[in-house]
């Protein structure tokens, strides 16, 4: 698709003198109906095209992007990227290459996704919203009953003859209801993401957000100290979500990642091992090529407790002398940046119960708030409200709130005694299995 | 930007099955972006935005769409794809199109186009050498230039057709300071809407000595306690936890649907009688203005709290049909990507008699939080969290040495009756708020405060 636009690019390249470039193009169709009481409460839908250059000269680099895909415009792109190239002061040799494709078949794209009438995609979302409603006469509310799906086209030119394209596509749901008892009010929240909408299962969505609000009304306050903690899948998965950009190599290079000179050393208990894997089956972010149009691969980024690579792009590999590893990102609108794939913490074997009952007492996390204020990600330092449960001889004695958990995430990582065997990817493709801390600071 | 039979075939067309409002907003939006890092202009981005978004209600359903198509033919698809969404009885004509053009107060006076590259350039490097003057322990330093002119354009089936600009100016400053394996940040983002006139009046050596001078501070600092203590809240930054704790439970989005602790409590007693609280949309160049908003309503200056009482939400006009109240205009968004909901502009708690000084010596064990961090909230439960970028303990009625990694938790409801103290230092800090329709220029703001009690998340018993 888009040939038409992308020859004209290349037209217009030539009269301009512009030798290095490379031209990105996103198009993507999305729409989401939410309901509430039983009513549509929103029903979006859209179509949007983006399209972002890079014009190199002289080992600078120069952006723009436009959302106007006419020549004229097209046009005035191509000369604001060569403008910007004159007004940075920063050399960084850009590779521009024509990268093969990969052996692997991959699965990111389901026709029958695209055929499914809007009529059940609302009867979904109602659905979700009408049994959890019913399941509890404490459960009050439920703000949130979301179905939607949307479908993405990625485009790569540059002026070393690559040109490729994927579509991608999937469909989601999702569930955020408040539980009430007296004057306390709780909220529980499920989403899945599939690319069979035979899986937007509405009793099960229901049904689990509904148990998470539910079992945390009662809840109890918790007198300050240090617990060992036990973080279940979807709060580890978050956790490494906050912190991932410490094992980006522009942050390292940058001198903003406390991993700098830290490869092939012990940084984690020997347990851990952290992989990014862009081919990862039914992954959230599985893709052919990453966005320099560079093949994907399967990174092991800690193995056994220590850091064996960091996340490249052929820019921040070349700089220190290896090769990429398929983790370059930007969209049409920003510069080439670095992001994971399938980013997740690799399962271990226990159960979540044998977890529990390693310790006398423990605090069990379930639910976070404030990863974005309440965490540094340079010093790793982070200080979150927290919701769970007080655990004593393996089994959960009281729902408890009001409390922070404070920590530092490499120094958690040293101290991760347990791995459960219940591997969870959240929607932004970042996975673990409940993990348990030795030791965290706990205040109420 | 667009021929006006165009846009009412398209207001029809979306009308067609049977819809009672439809509405277009089309923007056409110019920005750059520079980077510094590294002493080097590392980045340079100019971008065009251009797009239209279509709503339409069925009572008080809304269906939206967009699209960068924004031909005839494009728009009429978008339409198309709002108007079968549901089917409706009514029988709604558009009233024709009467331009009306609101005179903005919030004048620009230099165009960021008449301004030579290498004065913009110089001015960012300026701030470098400020921070990295300050202190050795300055590793890195990390500036964002941000310049934008946003054009809009809003029609609706009643008849409105009008326009407006924003130019946005900004830049923000990140000071990073390193000491045996541990960095701490310190960061100011200071915004208005205004012309290149901003930058000009903005001290570049002050903004690079702050910034770093907060980060060294923090970096040499112990960690604060944890524990249940009085806290005294600095002016300006400090009011995200009105914001947060507040202002997101007072947007119709969360009160229409009874998702809001406050969404039963009009003209009742929510607050301490000390506070008085305001979001204000007028205020002149200031960087959560805009002379109307992006439903086309002309913005207010709303009190929200007087004297602890509940004055009003923020509205906007889905929201307000839903709560029998009219729009405050309050309703912004990004871009056309998103459809429009009540959002804050720039809020703030208004001043009250009490100093700084009495606050500190009221205060035998407790935290004083002089430059917050970020935060956030759950509306549903109105339980917020937020950082505390530069702290300092209060040790018999004294401030005491600076703390670090301090997190304020609490809940919105328990906050506000606990404010005991208000100051008449009033000031404004700029930032960017995300919620549903995507993020947007507000203002946060109050004078210093005192709250009797607040949970302190630190990483040391008291």
């Amino acid at each position: 698709m888009f040939e038409k636009e992308f020859q004209n690019i290349r037209t217009l390249a030539k009269k301009h003198d512009i030798i290095h470039y490379d031209v990105y193009l996103s198009k993507s169709k999305s729409f989401s109906v939410k309901i509430f009481h039983q009513d549509i409460d929103t029903f979006n839908y859209s179509d949007s095209i983006g399209l972002g250059i890079r014009v190199i000269f002289n080992d600078i680099t120069g952006y723009s992007y436009t959302e106007k895909l006419d020549k004229e415009s097209l046009n005035a792109a191509l000369l604001s990227a060569k403008n910007n190239a004159k007004t940075v002061d920063f050399k960084k040799k850009v590779i521009l290459d024509n990268y093969p494709l990969i052996k692997e078949g991959i699965n990111i794209y389901n026709k029958n996704l695209v055929g499914i009438p809007v009529e059940d995609k609302i009867k979904k979302a109602k659905e979700i919203e009408k049994i959890a409603l019913r399941s509890d006469k404490r459960i009050i509310n439920v703000p949130h009953a979301l179905v939607g799906d949307n479908e993405s086209l990625f485009k790569i030119a540059n002026s070393n003859g690559l040109n490729k394209e994927y579509t991608t596509n999937a469909c989601y749901g999702l569930s955020f209801c408040l539980a009430k008892d007296q004057e306390e009010t709780k909220s529980g929240v499920y989403e899945i993401m599939s690319r069979e909408f035979g899986d937007i299962d509405p009793q099960m969505i229901s049904k689990e957000s509904v148990q998470k609000a539910l079992e945390l009304l009662g809840a109890r306050e918790i007198d300050s100290g240090n617990y060992p903690v036990l973080f279940n899948n979807e709060m580890a998965a978050t956790l490494l979500s906050t912190f991932w950009s410490i094992f980006s190599a522009k942050t390292v290079q940058e001198g903003q990642s406390l991993l700098k000179g830290q490869l092939g050393r012990n940084i984690a208990h020997p347990i851990v091992n952290i992989i990014d894997d862009a081919l990862l089956s039914k992954g959230y972010n599985t893709r052919p090529f990453d966005d320099e149009g560079y093949p994907s691969q399967k990174t092991s980024l800690i193995s056994d407790g220590v850091l064996r690579s960091y996340l490249h792009n052929t820019m921040t590999a070349l700089k220190d002398g290896t090769i990429s590893t398929g983790n370059a990102s930007r969209s049409y609108k920003t510069s080439l940046n670095i992001s994971p794939s399938n980013l997740y913490i690799k399962p271990g074997l226990s159960s979540k119960s044998d977890l529990r009952s390693l310790f006398p007492r423990c605090v069990e996390i379930v639910q976070l708030s404030g990863m974005h204020s309440g965490c540094n990600t340079i010093s790793g330092d982070f200080s979150m409200g927290a919701q769970g449960f007080y655990c004593e001889n393996g089994q959960r004695k009281y729902p408890i709130h009001n409390f922070t958990v404070s920590g530092n995430f490499l120094q958690m990582l040293k101290h991760i005694v347990g791995l459960a065997d219940d591997l969870k990817f959240k929607l932004s493709a970042t996975g673990s299995p409940s993990i348990l801390v030795e030791s965290l600071s706990i205040s109420g | 930007m667009i021929k006006k039979s165009i846009i009412e075939s398209a207001l029809q067309k979306a009308l067609s099955n049977g819809a009672d409002f439809s509405e277009l907003f089309l923007e056409d939006s110019v920005s750059s972006t520079m980077q510094l890092l590294d002493r080097k202009i590392v980045k340079s981005i100019t971008g065009n935005d251009y797009g239209a978004g279509i709503r339409i209600f069925y009572g008080h359903k809304a269906i939206y769409a967009f699209t960068n198509d924004v031909s005839e033919k494009g728009l009429l698809k978008a339409a198309e794809a709002v108007s079968k969404a549901e089917t409706g009885d009514k029988r709604t004509e558009v009233i024709d199109l009467t331009q009306t053009i609101y005179d903005s107060p919030h004048k620009i006076l230099i165009p960021f186009n008449s301004v030579p590259i290498l004065d913009k350039i110089a001015f960012v490097h300026s701030i470098d050498n400020a921070s990295r003057n300050f202190s050795n322990y300055i590793s890195q330093v990390s500036i964002t230039y941000m310049e934008k002119i946003q054009n809009v354009m809003i029609a609706n089936s009643n008849g409105l057709f009008t326009q407006d600009q924003r130019t946005y100016a900004r830049v923000y400053v990140s000071s990073i300071a390193f000491k045996d394996n541990q960095m701490q940040t310190g960061s100011e983002g200071p915004g208005a809407l205004m012309g290149y006139e901003f930058f000009k009046k903005l001290d570049p050596e002050e903004l690079g000595r702050n910034t770093a001078e907060r980060a060294v501070k923090i970096l040499l600092a112990d960690y604060a306690p944890s524990g249940k203590f009085p806290v005294v809240i600095g002016n300006g930054f400090g009011g995200v936890i009105f914001h947060e704790a507040c202002g997101h439970s007072l947007e119709t989005t969360s009160v229409a649907k009874g998702a809001s602790v406050f969404a039963d409590k009009l003209n009742t007693q929510i607050a301490n009688p000390c506070v008085t609280a305001i979001d204000d949309g007028t205020m002149l160049n200031k960087w959560g203005s805009t002379t109307i908003d992006d439903e086309g309503s002309p913005t207010q200056h709303t009190v929200l709290i007087d004297k602890g009482i509940l004055k009003s939400f923020m509205i906007d006009k889905l929201g307000g049909m839903k709560i029998g109240l009219r729009s405050t205009g309050s309703g912004r968004r990004q871009s056309y990507k998103f459809a429009p909901t009540s959002r804050m502009r720039n809020t703030y708690i208004d001043i009250g008699p009490d100093t700084i000084d009495d606050m500190i010596s009221s205060v035998e064990f407790g935290l004083y939080a002089k430059k917050m961090g970020g935060g956030s909230v759950q509306p549903g439960t109105g339980d917020f969290n937020f950082s505390v970028g530069e702290g300092y303990l209060i040790e018999g009625g004294k401030i005491a040495k600076p703390v670090r990694g301090a997190t304020l938790i609490g809940n919105g409801r328990d906050i506000l009756k606990r404010i005991s103290m208000v100051s008449n230092d009033l000031e404004h800090a700029e930032g960017m708020c995300g919620s549903q329709s995507g993020s947007i220029p507000t203002c946060v703001g109050q004078p210093t405060i005192k709250v009797d009690e607040i949970v302190v998340g630190g990483r040391k018993e008291k």
